[in-house]
């Protein structure tokens, strides 16, 4: 299961431009792109690893406040424990299991009908045309949606904020001493958030129930226009 | 909440000479400062004050005025807390269990309290916050301005005999050795009363900060709604219709005793003579439209499994319909400052359609508890029926240190992983192998022998694609989380 998780996803690219120096300091996840909007989709890509859950569930948390968050978990990994110190209100986080493309699909749709913050994992074989019917639903809804595909990619332009995992770096650890403690990870952001460039955004993740902004390094390199 | 000095606070009370208050039982209802400073206090008998201080002027206590002169900061309390009790002028109980949760907690609840009265009678306030009326006023009696008490069973039992209010109880305690109401609460029940008689079961009611005689709720049981059809129901339109008339009786019916259905059974006799029953429960108590929701659902999802032959349901129609409340009771859920009615009720609506598209089991919800691995601190529970009671207090040694694996296996699988002298060096990730970059552990787990668990060791291993937990037993390692 492991092995088929990994080998869904193609290598991430690392960036070939060296960012430029930002001179406003930048901290706190709300700031600059990484925020939910009503209406819009963020999708995170990338290998189990490389701390797209712990994003994702740190920026429902920071914005969710008292509203219930539905969580869909394909895989049944989710540990709600991490979820919690991410700044997740227990009583508000409800997670729905479902593996079945066709179920996951009126579910989702389900729980756009009422739920405003959901952070969803895409299983394997569901079409393009149903994540295009569910984008249109959550504009229509106005919900704030999170796609975390489990294998692939997502269709072009679902996502109005689509976040590649890059690199992620543990500090803490020896050769058989200490303990995790933090990390710092770098993601690549396009989609229409970011206007059709390529972004590369650097978060420091010490545990807490907030991730912040390396500052300084949230620039715009030369990019491709995104779709 | 309590003013000590309300009695004093009008016109004719001196501001710069020791004055007193009392009662018609001639003693000291409220001293001010200054007569405090002279060694007044409350409850002394008059002639003993003016010995003791004998240039302080006595007023006498007039509590119809003094109710009048209060009624402002009443009102000012009752739009912050619903439902306060007024003891005596100056003297005010609210029941605060909703309005901490609706304004995000004690210390911001009686700021905020604090706040809106000093506004409209400026300080001299005190206000203690406690489980029960008694710890309460005794909390406030001992506050500056304000005091809360985490412990009630820990405050009382620290307080003196003297707080029962009864000097002669008091010094007969003192007498037979007991000097706090920790040492009272500890003696029989039993063996109070057989000396005392109902002063000595009120006193260790009071030690116990059972000062309120609970008050069970009598609800009649015979509200249950029923209807016969003839002819049978058959159509969705006429179910509707009647779901939400058989809704208004029954919901209006508990109203008229101040409760609410939390659960309802629904019961439907089909022309066959089969009886179908189903069982709704919600969070929150179901009020007309939740509950004609619900049984219109039920009707239908019976008359569409009969028809389309799906499953065991309602052939040849409704000729009954009963609706039975199971779960009765008079208290409702507190939402917070930030969320409204709608949209609560809005959500609760998704999630239940959820859950029948993907079953109860699927729609779940979870409460921290004690435990050494991510999966043991997480108690499971379905969404829409009550969390499980469960610890989280105990310290755990030997637990997985945070941050959590955000992703846990529920069953965790084989990860392939190469040891090189007892250190782990590659892991396999799909079909690449990647170094280790470093590690931590191994942390061993002595498992459960009675369960059959057998020994593991843990450890965090970290590689360029992200950090892993791991669990090496019986020679294997397994992936027992993914800190993604």
């Amino acid at each position: 299961m492991v092995a088929q998780i990994w080998t869904a996803i193609d290598p991430v690219t690392k960036p070939t431009t060296m960012p430029a120096i930002e001179e406003s300091a930048v901290s706190g996840i709300n700031r600059n792109l990484l925020h939910l909007e009503p209406g819009r989709i963020v999708g995170l890509v990338g290998h189990p690893g490389f701390g797209l859950t712990r994003v994702g569930l740190s920026l429902l948390a920071a914005q969710a406040g008292q509203s219930p968050i539905a969580y869909m978990d394909v895989r049944g990994w989710l540990c709600p424990v991490a979820a919690w110190e991410s700044g997740v209100d227990p009583d508000q986080l409800v997670i729905v299991r479902c593996d079945d493309p066709v179920r996951w699909g009126r579910a989702l749709t389900a729980l756009l009908e009422g739920v405003g913050w959901i952070y969803a994992e895409v299983p394997r074989g569901v079409k393009e045309a149903q994540l295009r019917r569910i984008a249109s639903l959550v504009r229509a809804r106005r919900s704030s949606l999170i796609l975390r595909p489990v294998q692939g990619d997502l269709p072009g332009g679902v996502a109005f904020l689509r976040l590649q995992a890059g690199e992620v770096e543990w500090e803490g650890t020896a050769a058989g001493h200490g303990r995790l403690t933090a990390r710092s990870l770098s993601f690549t952001a396009s989609g229409k958030a970011t206007r059709g460039m390529t972004r590369q955004i650097d978060l420091e993740d010490n545990g807490t129930d907030t991730l912040r902004v390396v500052p300084g390094l949230a620039a715009t390199p030369p990019g491709r226009a995104a779709g | 909440m309590w003013y000590p000095d309300w009695p004093l606070r009008r016109p004719d009370a001196p501001p710069d000479s020791p004055a007193q208050a009392v009662g018609e039982d001639n003693r000291v209802l409220a001293v001010n400062a200054l007569a405090a400073d002279a060694g007044i206090s409350h409850g002394m008998r008059r002639g003993e004050a003016e010995a003791t201080c004998p240039t302080v002027i006595t007023i006498a206590s007039d509590p119809a005025i003094e109710a009048v002169r209060f009624e402002p900061v009443a009102q000012a309390i009752e739009e912050l807390i619903p439902a306060i009790e007024l003891a005596a002028p100056g003297l005010v109980f609210a029941p605060v269990a909703g309005a901490v949760k609706y304004y995000g907690g004690e210390a911001a609840l009686v700021d905020l309290v604090a706040k809106e009265i000093d506004r409209v009678t400026g300080p001299g306030f005190k206000i203690g916050l406690a489980a029960g009326p008694f710890a309460a006023q005794r909390a406030a009696e001992l506050a500056a301005p304000v005091y809360i008490v985490e412990d009630d069973a820990a405050f009382l039992a620290s307080l003196d005999v003297a707080a029962l209010g009864s000097e002669e109880l008091a010094a007969t305690f003192r007498w037979l050795g007991i000097t706090t109401l920790g040492a009272l609460a500890e003696l029989p029940r039993d063996a109070l009363t057989t000396r005392f008689g109902p002063l000595g079961t009120q006193a260790h009611r009071l030690a116990h900060g059972l000062d309120r005689a609970p008050q069970n709720r009598v609800i009649p049981p015979d509200l249950d709604v029923e209807e016969r059809f003839s002819p049978p129901l058959e159509n969705l339109e006429q179910a509707s219709f009647i779901a939400r008339a058989m809704a208004n009786r029954l919901v209006t019916g508990l109203r008229s005793h101040g409760a609410a259905p939390h659960r309802v059974e629904v019961t439907a006799e089909a022309a066959d003579g089969t009886t179908r029953v189903r069982t709704w429960r919600n969070r929150d108590p179901f009020d007309e439209a939740s509950l004609a929701e619900r049984v219109r659902w039920q009707l239908n999802a019976w008359l569409d499994s009969a028809r389309f032959r799906s499953g065991p349901g309602i052939r040849g129609g409704v000729v009954r319909l009963h609706i039975a409340p199971a779960d009765v009771s008079d208290r409702g859920r507190q939402l917070a400052l930030t969320q409204d009615a709608r949209s609560v009720a809005e959500a609760e609506r998704a999630f239940i359609q959820t859950q029948a598209i993907v079953g109860l089991d699927g729609v779940v919800q979870a409460r921290p508890k004690g435990g050494r691995t991510p999966g043991e601190r997480v108690a499971w529970y379905r969404w829409g029926e009550p969390p499980p009671e469960v610890a989280d207090d105990a310290p755990w040694p030997g637990r997985i240190p945070d941050p959590t694996p955000t992703l846990v296996p529920a069953e965790a699988p084989i990860l392939e992983v190469e040891w090189d002298g007892g250190m782990p060096t590659r892991v396999r990730l799909g079909s690449r192998w990647v170094e280790v970059v470093s590690w931590a552990g191994p942390w061993r787990d002595i498992g459960r022998w009675w369960e059959g668990v057998g020994p593991c060791d843990r450890y965090q291993l970290v590689t360029s694609a992200g950090a892993f937990l791991c669990e090496v037993r019986d020679g294997k390692t397994y992936l027992a989380g993914v800190y993604d």
